[in-house]
């Protein structure tokens, strides 16, 4: 993570409660519950701070934010358990991507099982380290390392699908 | 990706590779980077993982939630003051011990500082004085003075003189008696404010034997009472009234002597 708390503890808000708030929006896959989570996290951490119990943990935000987000989405349909396509990612991956809305990739990785959905959301915020990530997440090396290669490969069938069935990503 | 020249760690490593590899800090990671590094498989990896970060920047922040951001005293940790850390229960007790730690110490050596040899006994004869009624004594009716002679020729006690300052003051009685360290003291009781005097030997040197000598008038307090003890010859003679060193000081001064050595 570059820059989440300061020396005084205090978060960085303009970089990282964006991307904070870009966390539930992935988490979520819906903007309006993304708000609400971000807003509750963000809300608990002020009345934390004015009680003087903030806790000093570097990502005391993000694993609040995560838990309000798993929550909040217990509430929602459950998608079925199914196996998901695979395929090797290709150099014209990028390209896909590119033409991807946002909202489409949120709704995307807000759909993965947690902790892949988890994984998947700290690791393209762009935001965090590895080591930082496996922290978050309790998660070991393997287990993450094939959650975010399973996670490319099915994000990659999923583009060439959308791509062949000629809709509009 | 060179697979073959990988450990299953820095395959690991690999997939968990950062998208941006401005600043890596890990030395495992970097060591795995650095032999991927130009490999098709993980340049493809790369890409596409900058893609995907690219979308995930490209969120857009609600004006509602952009309103959050600009808060900025939103969660602002209350500052540190001293105000704060002096309501800590734990600074508050170790200040409250310090102080009384310091009040002790402070207390000690004000005691300490006024002390002289001797200055033990004259504190017990002090409390001596406030409890002794004059029926006790021996009645005398003389100058205090000349009772140096009484108590050499009764009792043997040399050297059991009353200074000039006070060998003019008449007596009520007299009496010589034996300490809890069985020293003789010589106690005498006076018309002027029912003061007393007492004369008991002076303090010696545990090891040699020597008299322990100070010069002057030195003053000692106990239970309302104060003393002004002179030592002379082996002998401390100490005049005692219920009172304050103020009103003792006037007849050291009337008589002429030596300002005695201020005290507490």
């Amino acid at each position: 993570m570059r820059v989440i708390f300061g020396k005084s503890g205090v978060p960085d808000r303009k970089q990282n409660l964006s991307q904070l708030y870009r966390f539930c929006f992935l988490m979520l896959g819906d903007s309006g519950k993304a708000q609400e989570v971000f807003q509750d996290t963000l809300r608990e951490a002020a009345r934390r701070a004015a009680e003087g119990v903030l806790p000093r943990e570097s990502f005391w935000l993000f694993r609040e934010a995560r838990w309000r987000c798993l929550e909040a989405s217990q509430s929602d349909v459950q998608p079925e358990p199914i196996e998901l396509e695979e395929s090797e990612i290709h150099p014209r991956a990028p390209s896909q991507i590119q033409l991807i809305d946002p909202a489409r990739l949120a709704v995307w990785i807000s759909a993965a099982p947690d902790p892949q959905r988890t994984a998947l959301a700290l690791f393209y915020l762009d935001e965090f380290d590895y080591r930082e990530i496996l922290a978050l997440t309790d998660l070991k090396l393997s287990e993450l390392s094939r959650l975010l290669a399973a996670g490319r490969r099915q994000f990659q069938a999923w583009l060439d699908a959308r791509i062949s069935a000629g809709s509009a990503v | 990706m060179k697979t073959q020249r990988l450990s299953r760690r820095q395959r690991a490593l690999l997939d968990c590779a950062p998208i941006s590899q401005a600043q890596v800090r890990d030395r495992a990671m970097r060591s795995a980077l650095s032999r991927a590094n130009g490999s098709e498989k993980f340049v493809t990896q790369q890409n596409f993982d900058r893609a995907v970060a690219a979308v995930v920047r490209a969120i857009p922040i609600p004006a509602e939630t952009a309103q959050w951001l600009s808060n900025k005293e939103l969660i602002a940790a209350s500052p540190w003051t001293w105000k704060k850390l002096a309501r800590n229960p734990a600074v508050l007790s170790v200040a409250v011990a310090l102080l009384v730690i310091a009040g002790v110490f402070v207390f000690n050596f004000l005691n300490r500082i006024n002390d002289f040899p001797g200055s033990a006994s004259a504190r017990k004869l002090l409390s001596v004085a406030a409890s002794t009624r004059s029926l006790v004594l021996d009645p005398v009716n003389a100058e205090a003075g000349t009772l140096s002679d009484l108590f050499f020729m009764k009792h043997g006690l040399e050297h059991y003189d009353v200074p000039e300052e006070f060998a003019n003051f008449r007596t009520i009685g007299c009496r010589v008696f034996d300490d809890d360290e069985s020293r003789r003291i010589a106690q005498i009781w006076v018309t002027e404010k029912r003061m007393q005097f007492f004369l008991f030997p002076a303090e010696r040197d545990a090891k040699t034997g020597t008299v322990l000598h100070f010069p002057g008038w030195r003053y000692v307090h106990q239970e309302g009472w104060t003393g002004a003890v002179k030592e002379e010859k082996g002998v401390c003679f100490m005049a005692a009234m219920r009172g304050t060193q103020k009103d003792l000081a006037s007849y050291l001064a009337k008589a002429g002597g030596k300002p005695p050595v201020p005290s507490r």
